[in-house]
């Protein structure tokens, strides 16, 4: 977005470190409860992940009594959904710059609740970084367009993280401004753009 | 717990296919206009639930909210504000509205005749510009002579019509910090309420020649989505029994020397009644003399206190909240999809000066001390303001949870019942979604 980076030296994590539900399903507790269900509504899945994870065909059956027509959505699904989002200044994606991190994500998705919830803590990569709300409203954009509509999308900046958090968050949570943010066209070329590597 | 139902009486048909932002009931016709992400504006008939006509190609974004002009005849007024930065005024004579079955007027929306003016067509007559983002709600005050609408740039804007069509900007309000989002007048006087991002009201008045900020209400933790006006006579007290206790007489009393309270709904997940402190020419509670200094005798500032709180019944963002006129009840939705309604009733048992405090009313030391203070001929004095707000309780009457399936409910407001199926003198209550769609409730046990 700009000549002059704002974090020109960020911390950059390896595309092999990154989460994943093949490589590593102990490192987060809660992918055997609702496992390997993807929704068919959402087409996606991280460059690494197993192509096999992607089949409709559960892996195990213990959850499908409650759910036979809704596919829960747990949060190694959420991540897979928005780490391969780019970064607004570098070539990178927001999993690779640990701006978005498995541990930060947060689903609610109770087969009896009128709806679900999803909180995304975003850490953004320096304390001042401007761009913080623009990637923030890329990873709520991106969880809007694929998630189905019984899922509200929390994005916060993780607390002590950003100079700004709550002047960032109360935005991003306002319904109304991420609304008309979409009907900005210069806005959605930048949020575009870093959608494009989602697929 | 609560024994009222709320019911579907009726979804409008067709739906819009995106989002529905709001509603309103035209103030005489049997019609209801909405607001739609789609730039579009869709007027259905509340007789038959079916679309009357379609108003397209004003807008450039969403549309956000409209306002029927009030008073009108013969022709109607509609107001439009947009994501766009304009406000737009459309005009349409109400015999072409009129409705009646054996016209299929539902093809005219879509038909779409261009830039072709047609008679029995809504006519684009003013694009007031002049805000530099958002337009985010639009009013006309109650006699229809000033429209107010307020955006994204902080700033509430006070237009009136001078003549056809030639809308003067009488008034650049810009004392918020943040995103205006709802605009309200007052249903009797000239008496403007904002609400905002900032998480506080502002209340204007006509100061001699100037619109000015005459009162500031803060409690709120965060943004303020909604406001409504009280109905001028609200008959939900009066109508039921226990008006002869000391303390609920005074209630009234207070009521009728302060006027219209005003209810307001937030992101904090509260809904908060508001009202005026009386003035002691009103010869009500003599508050005047403890007013500080700042509000000089004759100054058009107000004061407004918080008067109750409501039970918390929402769990998401509470984006709108609206007062009955035939009924007194309040009725709010938000981002939980739910819809409910409250309804105000007298405390069980009489209340004494010794307990002022209940969860959902405020202190309000200032108040306190007034009535100690005061040494009134009347006996009525003893009672303190706050025994009078504790008078009452807000209840909640009836809840529908999921009303638009799984999506959020952006509006909700009353309307007259207008199908075959009314009784009497009936509302409905009239929801709109993100999914689009536009649905007509009722209550009943």
């Amino acid at each position: 977005m700009s000549a002059d980076p704002l974090n020109a030296n960020p911390t950059i994590l390896s595309a092999s470190d990154l989460p994943t539900r093949r490589r590593r399903p102990s490192s987060h507790t809660n992918i055997g409860a609702f496992s390997a269900v993807f929704s068919k509504g959402i087409n996606v899945s991280s460059p690494s992940s197993d192509p096999f994870a992607t089949s409709p065909i559960s892996l195990s059956d213990s959850d499908s009594e409650d759910d036979a027509i809704i596919d829960r959505i747990d949060e190694q699904e959420i991540y897979d959904l928005i780490s391969s989002i780019s970064d607004p200044e570098h070539p990178l994606s927001l999993g690779e710059l640990a701006v978005v991190n498995l541990p930060d994500i947060d689903v609610r998705d109770a087969p009896t609740a009128p709806f679900s919830t999803v909180l995304v803590q975003i850490t953004p990569t320096i304390t001042h970084c401007s761009l913080a709300t623009v990637i923030g409203l890329g990873v709520r954009v991106r969880l809007e367009q694929a998630l189905p509509p019984r899922f509200r999308v929390d994005v916060r900046i993780k607390e002590g993280t950003h100079s700004t958090a709550d002047q960032v968050n109360k935005q991003l949570n306002d319904k109304e401004r991420v609304a008309a943010a979409l009907e900005n066209g210069t806005l959605m070329g930048v949020l575009n753009k870093m959608l494009e590597t989602c697929r | 717990m609560t024994t009222v139902k709320i019911s579907l009486l009726a979804p409008f048909n067709p739906p819009s296919l995106s989002r529905t932002w709001s509603s309103q009931p035209h103030h005489s016709l049997p019609l209801l206009a909405t607001a739609s992400s789609d730039k579009s504006v869709r007027v259905y008939s509340l007789t038959s639930f079916n679309l009357i006509s379609t108003i397209e190609g004003g807008h450039k974004r969403s549309i956000r909210s409209i306002a029927w002009k009030p008073g009108t005849k013969g022709e109607s007024v509609l107001a439009t504000g947009s994501f766009d930065s304009s406000a737009g005024i459309w005009r349409r004579w109400d015999n072409d509205m009129v409705p009646r079955p054996e016209r299929q007027e539902i093809e005219i929306g879509s038909g779409s005749n261009g830039e072709e003016e047609e008679e029995e067509e809504w006519r684009f007559a003013v694009v007031l510009d002049g805000h530099e983002s958002e337009v985010k709600s639009v009013a006309w005050s109650a006699g229809g002579n000033f429209l107010a609408t307020c955006s994204r740039d902080k700033s509430v804007w006070v237009w009136e019509e001078m003549e056809d069509d030639n809308f003067e900007t009488i008034a650049v309000l810009q004392e918020h910090e943040g995103d205006v989002k709802c605009v309200v007048w007052h249903p009797e006087e000239e008496l403007l309420a904002s609400s905002s991002y900032d998480d506080t009201i502002r209340l204007y008045k006509e100061d001699i020649d100037d619109w000015t900020c005459i009162s500031l209400l803060k409690g709120h933790n965060s943004t303020v989505w909604s406001i409504d006006f009280e109905p001028t006579s609200n008959p939900s007290l009066v109508a039921t029994g226990n008006i002869s206790s000391p303390v609920s007489t005074r209630f009234l009393e207070m009521r009728n020397a302060a006027g219209p309270r005003l209810v307001s709904t937030s992101d904090d997940l509260t809904i908060r009644i508001w009202s005026r402190v009386p003035r002691e020419t009103d010869g009500a509670l003599g508050e005047h003399g403890m007013i500080p200094s700042r509000i000089r005798t004759g100054s058009i500032e107000e004061e407004w206190t918080e008067e109750a709180q409501f039970p918390q019944a929402h769990t998401r963002a509470i984006y709108s909240v609206a007062w009955s006129k035939r009924t007194g009840r309040v009725v709010s939705a938000g981002g939980d999809g739910k819809i409910v309604v409250y309804e105000e009733r007298w405390r069980s048992g009489d209340r004494t000066s010794t307990t002022p405090g209940n969860d959902h009313t405020p202190a309000k030391p200032e108040n306190s001390q007034v009535g100690e203070g005061v040494q009134g001929t009347d006996s009525q004095r003893e009672l303190t303001g706050d025994d009078a707000v504790a008078a009452t309780e807000w209840v909640v009457l009836a809840e529908m949870p999921a009303a638009h399936g799984v999506y959020e409910v952006n509006h909700v407001c009353w309307a007259k019942r207008f199908d075959k199926g009314r009784t009497k003198d009936e509302e409905v209550i009239i929801s709109t979604g993100d999914d689009g769609a536009t649905k007509a409730w009722i209550l009943g046990s």
